[in-house]
């Protein structure tokens, strides 16, 4: 139901706007930020520099994002949507051909202050676009198979040009982040049935071939699957992150061994121990209580994005309210589930905590939409 | 699904009856079908918003569950090693026909330094002067004390060492672990291996990388995960290259040459079983290459393979079997030898000017007459000669697989004249490797078919295509038995293995151009055994030999090449598996000294 339906009147306008903010929203990423500061701050040895101090000054720029972008109204956001998409879309391209190589891996545009990840923002262009594509397309033509044909391909290109960096993890979220968005869009379920049975058909026969005369990799690239699913079995050389990071959490145990006294991670056994593996350092220095207390705050957040979805009655700012809230449950589960060995490490940072400019700030620009969506309801 | 129609005919022709506006129903009715639509779209967002919430639900509780089950677990260090682990050596191993190493993998560790993180730099460094004394102490006290963060100090260490660099204590002095590339062998085979370094270096680990030899031709192949550590089989037999390296070593001193090589090759296969070239050196610690001096006297020079010799007269037999199998003359054919024999102003002369008369074809090869040869190769005339020569392969590399030898290039005359074709007949104006002259007497031997030089052992013989017939071959093998016998070459025979073959000796050319030397000569014997069917074909060559019992140096190859090879063909043609033909030695009658 399109915006063109209500009255526009009903909407606050000027500084009245700023009264109308979810400030719980606010404090909540404060909350889940200053948490990230903190193990920036022990992981350093207790050093506001290399990283807690930039941290926190990319927090107050998002911040400011934040609401610059909250300031403008949604509408104008969906309209915005197919530029956003096809700038991200562009810039991607533009990475693959000129963008700086590191860690064997072309992931950057340097902007000279700051290095511009294309794949974060392309996470949220996506769900803008999805967003203003379903808003648009008549209810009833939602399942059409050529209308699911068009997001599907939306989604693949840029995962396309993401894989090639490469860069899986990014990878997997854009495809199963856009997935879910469809499906709460409504389309048929008997599309999603049929694609997830087809992939798993398709792993298991190519697993299943292994050791028969027509098995479809060679022995060596089944090897490297065997470790990329079961770290343990390689624990000094592709394990090796994984089974520190598990130790750095059993280490930590129910209460933790206190802020600033993590071996694991103080003593550089922990690789990544800043970005992605930030999440071992809290378990190790605050236990069982620090991490469920994270996952708490993230839950919250969740929680707010459900209910701010269900109150608003503009089909994009739902669908949009409920895809950022769906993106960011994706990084942390994904990023959760990797350091505590239950999924393959793939290369997603904590949301908000690990330390990294492109997704603070495009989050942050995200929880804008958000935000703006929130203000502009109509009521 | 029954839909209420927009405009209910009933309902607007009342409407019509009291003067209303029928649209208004039409309106109403539209909304009402809205409505309807967004609460049925609305109900099915929450339910797949529902759906959405119990996935949510479940990966929370698992991440719960998880976080509470890790925070349980006892702590423990990974072990070094989980049992039967397959360790898989980054580079495959290189082994001879029999499945001996020649080349394998070893682990060691590298030694580096992060001066910034040193406690005691002073003491580091008079220890590290201890323990490798071939570093420079003043070197290292600038390199520690200078700005840079990181430096290798030793790129392979020995478990002593690093024991002993283990027990300075300073932390900041680094191991890193390495593979590195172990020929457990030494000098044997050294220029087939050719050797390794590192390529691409990081602190944990390095590339090896094939630098020279068969390392560097299958660089690729040997590197490849696909093989999954499969080793690469070769088709030397190490313990005839022992044996050979062995017996020309001591050849090469006693004939006074500064340089020897040798090739043993298989006649049916092309299978290389034992190639040498002296002098030569430790693949483990292979030296660098000359910067001064002749590149070709270097020991990192492959004298079989890449030097190219004028060969001298064991070129001979391939004029005489081409004029056979052309029908141009038989064995008995009758030619005038004696001189004058001129040819493009040139006149052809005999070794220290003998005259042999009239000879038939094999008394040419016999006595090994340039003017006789000279003659049969006339009547063949250039272009056929040309055509036999280059199917034999005497006009490109031989193509063994190392990568020396692309370098092996034939040099053949700018212009094919009558003179060449004369020249050429007894090996002088075409300089070929002694490969390529052990692959043209193969065709003689296996019966008439060219073979090509490998180093990759073969399952099943690789004939190419017939050169010549096999009376033909045979007629040419009875003449090289008889050099042996009668000829020029009667050092050569070793009883029982009834050895054929054509010795040559050749001037050697002036570095600077401008004629050749008088005293230095390339004298080799090319043979094969046994001529009743031969298996093998041996080509010895000694750079500038001089043997020196007699009161005259005498540098032919009769009296250097050829009692060497004897010597060595005694030596390996058992190692083969080859029987001697002769009939068993009288046994000394049985005495019964105590009765």
């Amino acid at each position: 139901m399109s915006y063109l339906e209500y009255s526009v009147k009903t909407v606050p306008s000027g500084l009245r706007k700023v009264l109308y903010l979810s400030w719980p929203l606010v404090l909540l990423l404060t909350a889940v930020a200053s948490v990230g500061f903190l193990m920036l701050y022990s992981v350093a040895g207790g050093s506001f520099s290399p990283w807690a101090e930039p941290q926190m000054k990319r927090y107050l720029l998002g911040l400011t994002a934040m609401f610059l972008v909250a300031m403008v109204p949604i509408w104008f956001w969906r309209n915005m949507a197919v530029v956003a998409y096809l700038v991200s879309l562009a810039l991607l391209v533009v990475v693959e051909f000129f963008g700086s190589v590191g860690m064997g891996a072309q992931r950057w545009i340097d902007l000279g202050f700051f290095r511009l990840q294309p794949s974060e923002l392309m996470k949220v262009t996506m769900v803008m676009l999805l967003a203003a594509y379903y808003d648009w397309l008549p209810i009833r033509k939602t399942s059409g198979i050529l209308w699911v044909l068009l997001p599907v391909i939306l989604i693949m290109a840029p995962t396309f040009l993401v894989l090639t960096q490469p860069d899986l993890g990014t990878a997997i979220l854009l495809v199963v982040g856009g997935g879910l968005m469809m499906f709460l869009a409504g389309v048929h379920w008997a599309y999603f049935a049929t694609v997830i049975t087809a992939g798993v058909g398709f792993v298991a026969t190519v697993l299943k071939s292994r050791g028969t005369d027509w098995q479809m990799l060679k022995e060596y690239q089944f090897r490297r699957i065997d470790t990329f699913l079961d770290p343990n079995s390689d624990p000094l050389g592709a394990g090796y992150h994984i089974t520190q990071a598990k130790i750095a959490m059993g280490s930590g145990g129910w209460t933790g061994r206190g802020f600033m006294q993590g071996t694991q991670s103080r003593l550089n056994f922990l690789p990544e121990k800043h970005t992605d593996f930030i999440f071992n350092t809290l378990a190790e220095e605050f236990g069982f209580i620090g991490a469920v207390s994270l996952l708490a705050l993230y839950v919250l957040i969740i929680v707010f994005c459900i209910i701010s979805a269900l109150q608003n009655r503009d089909r994009f700012s739902s669908l949009l309210i409920l895809g950022v809230g769906l993106t960011f449950f994706l990084y942390f589960a994904v990023n959760m589930s990797m350091v505590m060995g239950l999924a393959p490490v793939v290369g997603v940072p904590l949301p908000l905590v690990s330390y990294g400019g492109s997704a603070m700030l495009v989050l942050m620009v995200a929880f804008g939409l958000v935000q703006s969506a929130h203000i502009h309801r109509p009521r | 699904m029954i839909r209420t129609p927009l405009r209910p005919l009933a309902r607007i022709l009342e409407a019509r009856q009291k003067g209303e506006n029928p649209d208004a129903i039409v309106r109403e009715n539209l909304r009402i079908r809205h409505e309807q639509m967004r609460d049925r779209a609305r109900n099915r967002a929450e339910g797949r918003l529902l759906v959405l919430g119990v996935m949510f639900f479940c990966a929370f509780s698992v991440i719960g569950v998880r976080m509470g089950v890790l925070a349980n677990s006892e702590p423990s260090e990974p072990r070094a090693q989980v049992a039967g682990a397959s360790i898989i050596a980054q580079r495959a191993d290189i082994v001879d026909r029999r499945g001996r190493i020649l080349a394998t993998n070893m682990d060691t560790y590298s030694l580096y330094a992060h001066p910034q993180q040193m406690i005691d730099r002073e003491k580091a460094i008079k220890e590290l002067v201890r323990i490798f004394p071939e570093l420079n102490e003043d070197r290292l006290r600038k390199d520690f004390s200078g700005p840079r963060k990181f430096l290798w100090v030793r790129k392979k260490l020995s478990p002593e060492q690093k024991q002993e660099v283990h027990d300075i204590g300073e932390p900041g002095l680094l191991f890193g672990p390495r593979e590195m590339r172990l020929y457990p062998n030494g000098h044997l085979a050294a220029h087939v291996l050719g050797g390794s370094g590192f390529g691409r270096e990081g602190v944990h680990s390095a590339e090896v990388v094939g630098t020279a030899g068969i390392e560097k031709f299958f660089d690729e192949e040997l590197r490849n995960p696909a093989r999954e550590g499969a080793a690469l089989e070769l088709s030397i037999d190490l313990t005839i290259q022992a044996a050979m390296e062995r017996v020309l070593d001591g050849g090469m001193r006693l004939m006074n040459a500064k340089g020897a090589a040798a090739v043993l090759m298989d006649v049916h296969t092309g299978e290389v079983i034992a190639i040498s070239s002296l002098p030569d050196f430790d693949p483990n610690d292979r030296p660098a290459n000359p910067t001064k001096g002749s590149p070709s006297d270097s020991p990192l020079f492959n004298r079989a393979v890449q030097g190219v010799y004028e060969l001298g007269s064991t070129f001979k037999i391939f004029a005489a079997s081409q004029a056979m199998e052309l029908g141009l003359v038989t064995p008995d054919t009758v030619i005038d030898t004696s001189p004058p024999f001129k040819i493009g102003g040139f006149k052809i002369s005999e070794f220290n000017g003998k005259n042999y008369g009239v000879q038939t074809v094999e008394g040419i090869m016999v006595h090994s007459s340039n003017r006789g040869t000279g003659k049969i190769a006339l009547a063949i005339g250039p272009q056929r000669q040309q055509e036999f020569l280059e199917s034999l392969g005497f006009f490109k590399p031989t193509g063994l697989e190392i990568v020396e030898a692309a370098g092996g290039k034939p040099l053949l005359p700018k212009k094919w004249t009558d003179l060449s074709t004369v020249t050429i007949s007894y090996g002088h104006g075409l300089s070929a490797s002694p490969l390529h002259l052990a692959a043209g007497y193969a065709a003689i031997a296996n019966g008439g078919h060219t073979v090509t030089p490998t180093l990759l052992k073969q399952s099943r013989p690789q004939l190419g295509p017939r050169v010549m017939s096999e009376a033909t071959a045979a007629s040419a093998r009875v003449m090289l038995r008889k050099v042996v016998t009668e000829g020029t070459a009667s050092f050569g025979d070793v009883p029982g293995y009834s050895v054929g073959g054509k010795t040559g000796t050749a001037d050697k050319p002036k570095e600077n151009g401008g004629g050749y030397y008088k005293d230095k000569v390339i004298a080799t014997f090319a043979t094969m055994f046994p001529t009743t069917d031969p298996k093998y074909v041996l080509i010895l060559t000694l750079d500038e030999p001089s043997e020196n019992s007699g009161d005259k140096p005498r540098r032919t190859a009769g009296w250097t090449a050829v009692p060497v090879a004897a010597e060595l063909i005694g030596r390996v043609a058992p190692l083969l598996g080859l029987r001697p033909e002769v009939e068993p030695l009288q046994q000394a009658p049985i005495v019964l000294s105590r009765n």
